[in-house]
């Protein structure tokens, strides 16, 4: 059991959900996951980190802002993730290196899963 | 990045984990600190003086990792202010091998452990059998055959 | 800017009536902290309630958040209290074009126009004035206001600004490669480019919140994502990558693989849902693989 239990768990209910993990973006390494079997998490997590990394600075580079939500659609499956960036308020700074990555099934409904997805990633210290 | 090795057979796999890895530099050497391939080094006193170090952090993990766990570490992890560095052995048909890899921000420790399993892989399954075994090093042996694969890795010979 | 908002912040937890409020909203919003910004910009207003920069500071939060009913009482309150205040004409200009309402618009960006508000107006009064809705995206297109467009401070009075001829958006060219989508991007805000495997422009455009040309920029941005997409997709064991979709702060974004490494890319407004950018990808999608079969490249 960890802080992200519930989280993960919530994420894992959707239908179609295969796997869902909290990864550090900048290491991509799993902080904790939930994996049906025969998803290889260390793979998701290190590749799904890098990409959500790749579209982080490539965005902000190109001055559109920060990303919130990201979805990559695939013959046999797709990835989300969502991440909170780095933002102020007028206590200070609250940032999160912390990226929730969940994989689907094709058919899988991804509008529910974005929800659950921006609504976990608040959730993120 | 280019990769030059004295052994042709590691010269694909290597190639290939450098470029997926994004690896600014790439070691592969003997346990006993001989180069066998290097990438992303320019001169041969900087591969002599890494292999030297690598070997020596390598033989040090190893035995820590015994005493500590009853058997040696595998992996091995520093992380920079800028770069970070990853070393792990290789085994092949051919004997242990260690690679060290040195990547920065374009790169990432999840992703560089991921392809160096392949390389791992690709490297057990490319390595051609040993025809004879291999005699203990003598320091002049040692000696010269790093000349000559620093000569080999850096076009000099 | 970091210390500035802590500083600005320590300013106003000490003294809630301070001024400081309208900096650090302002610093808020264009960190991206609409939320945050808006709760201090109205807790300013209650205490200034007469404050022109402070209804004009929420009225552009307000644009942000896509909350244009309310951008636009803000806006009406500031040109009642300061009715030669151009940020506030701008700015309802621009609402009364994105609704369709372009007398209003053509009213509003008038008046901006002759209070000295600068060249992007007028171009976009003109544009308004022709009644061509495409064109106007040349100074309209994106979504995100830039602050400085609605800054009354920041108005341009540079004599040495001309009126650019030969601004593609103004190109009626069918044969335009730039136009190859013009006819699928039915919204404001919308646009879409064809990349190809170097990421340079093959069709399409993409505008600034200032009306410049910014496809190349935004190309080579974006199909750096798509080369960790390919890479990805070696090692993810879900086969061939159909598109990726992002949200970012300023557009939603989505990019499709073509034919020789070549890649779609289209861009909306925050506001637009995510089921119609893929339907619209997928149109320009195939937009782009009959143009290309059909020679356009060599073009």
């Amino acid at each position: 059991m960890s802080v992200f239990t519930s989280t993960l768990e919530a994420l894992t209910r959707q239908r179609g959900v295969r796997a869902s993990l909290i990864v550090s973006e900048s290491d991509g390494l799993i902080i904790d996951a939930r994996l049906r079997y025969g998803q290889d998490g260390e793979r998701v997590a290190a590749l799904a980190a890098s990409l959500y990394r790749k579209a982080r600075l490539s965005a902000s580079a190109a001055r559109l802002g920060s990303v919130a939500f990201l979805q990559l659609d695939a013959e046999r499956g797709r990835i989300c993730a969502a991440g909170r960036p780095l933002h102020w308020t007028p206590d200070g700074a609250i940032g999160s290196d912390l990226v929730i990555v969940v994989v689907a099934d094709p058919a899988a409904n991804v509008g529910l899963i974005r929800m659950e997805l921006l609504k976990a990633v608040e959730t993120l210290a | 990045m280019k990769v030059a090795t004295v052994e042709p057979w590691v010269e694909a796999p290597l190639t290939r984990y450098v470029d997926d890895a994004r690896a600014r530099l790439a070691l592969l050497l003997h346990p006993s600190g001989q180069v066998v391939a290097q990438a992303g080094f320019t001169r041969a006193i900087d591969v002599m003086t890494a292999c030297a170090l690598a070997a020596a952090a390598h033989a040090t993990a190893g035995e820590l990792g015994r005493r500590l766990d009853g058997r040696a570490f595998r992996g091995l992890h520093y992380s920079g202010p800028a770069k970070q560095l990853y070393m792990a052995p290789v085994d092949t048909a051919r004997g242990a091998y260690i690679c060290l890899t040195v990547f920065d921000q374009a790169s990432s420790l999840g992703l560089v452990r991921m392809y160096f399993d392949e390389l791992s892989r690709e490297l057990a399954a490319a390595a051609p059998p040993l025809t004879s075994m291999r005699e203990p090093a003598l320091a002049l042996d040692f000696e010269r055959e790093l000349n000559a694969n620093l000569s080999a890795l850096f076009g000099r010979s | 800017m970091v210390d500035d908002i802590r500083r600005w912040s320590d300013e106003l937890a000490h003294d809630p009536s301070s001024l400081v409020f309208l900096q650090l909203g302002e610093a808020l919003r264009r960190q991206g902290q609409l939320d945050v910004a808006l709760k201090i910009a109205l807790r300013g207003l209650e205490r200034h309630s007469h404050d022109v920069a402070a209804h004009d500071l929420v009225a552009r939060i307000a644009v942000d958040r896509r909350d244009f009913m309310r951008a636009v009482e803000e806006w009406e309150i500031v040109l009642r209290l300061q009715p030669e205040h151009l940020g506030a004409m701008k700015g309802l200009g621009y609402i009364s074009f994105r609704q369709g309402r372009l007398d209003d618009a053509e009213r509003f960006l008038a008046r901006a126009a002759d209070g000295g508000a600068g060249t992007a107006v007028t171009n976009a009064l003109e544009t308004v004035r022709r009644s061509s809705g495409g064109a106007a995206e040349s100074w309209l297109a994106s979504d995100e206001i830039q602050p400085n467009d609605l800054n009354d401070s920041n108005v341009s009075n540079d004599p040495n600004e001309s009126t650019d001829a030969s601004d593609p958006s103004h190109s009626d060219d069918p044969n335009d490669p730039q136009r190859l989508f013009a006819d699928l991007l039915v919204d404001d805000g919308q646009t879409a480019l064809l990349l190809d495997a170097n990421g340079f422009v093959l069709g399409g455009i993409y505008m600034d919140g200032d009306g410049m040309d910014v496809s190349q920029e935004i190309g080579a941005q974006l199909c750096g994502i798509s080369e960790e997409v390919v890479r990805a997709m070696r090692h993810l064991d879900i086969g061939d990558w159909g598109s990726i979709t992002f949200e970012t702060h300023a557009a939603v974004i989505a990019m499709a693989p073509q034919t020789d490494g070549a890649l779609v890319v289209v861009a909306a407004s925050r506001a637009t849902p995510l089921g119609l950018l893929r339907r619209l990808l997928d149109r320009c999608g195939e937009r782009a693989a009959s143009w290309i079969g059909a020679g356009g490249r060599e073009s």
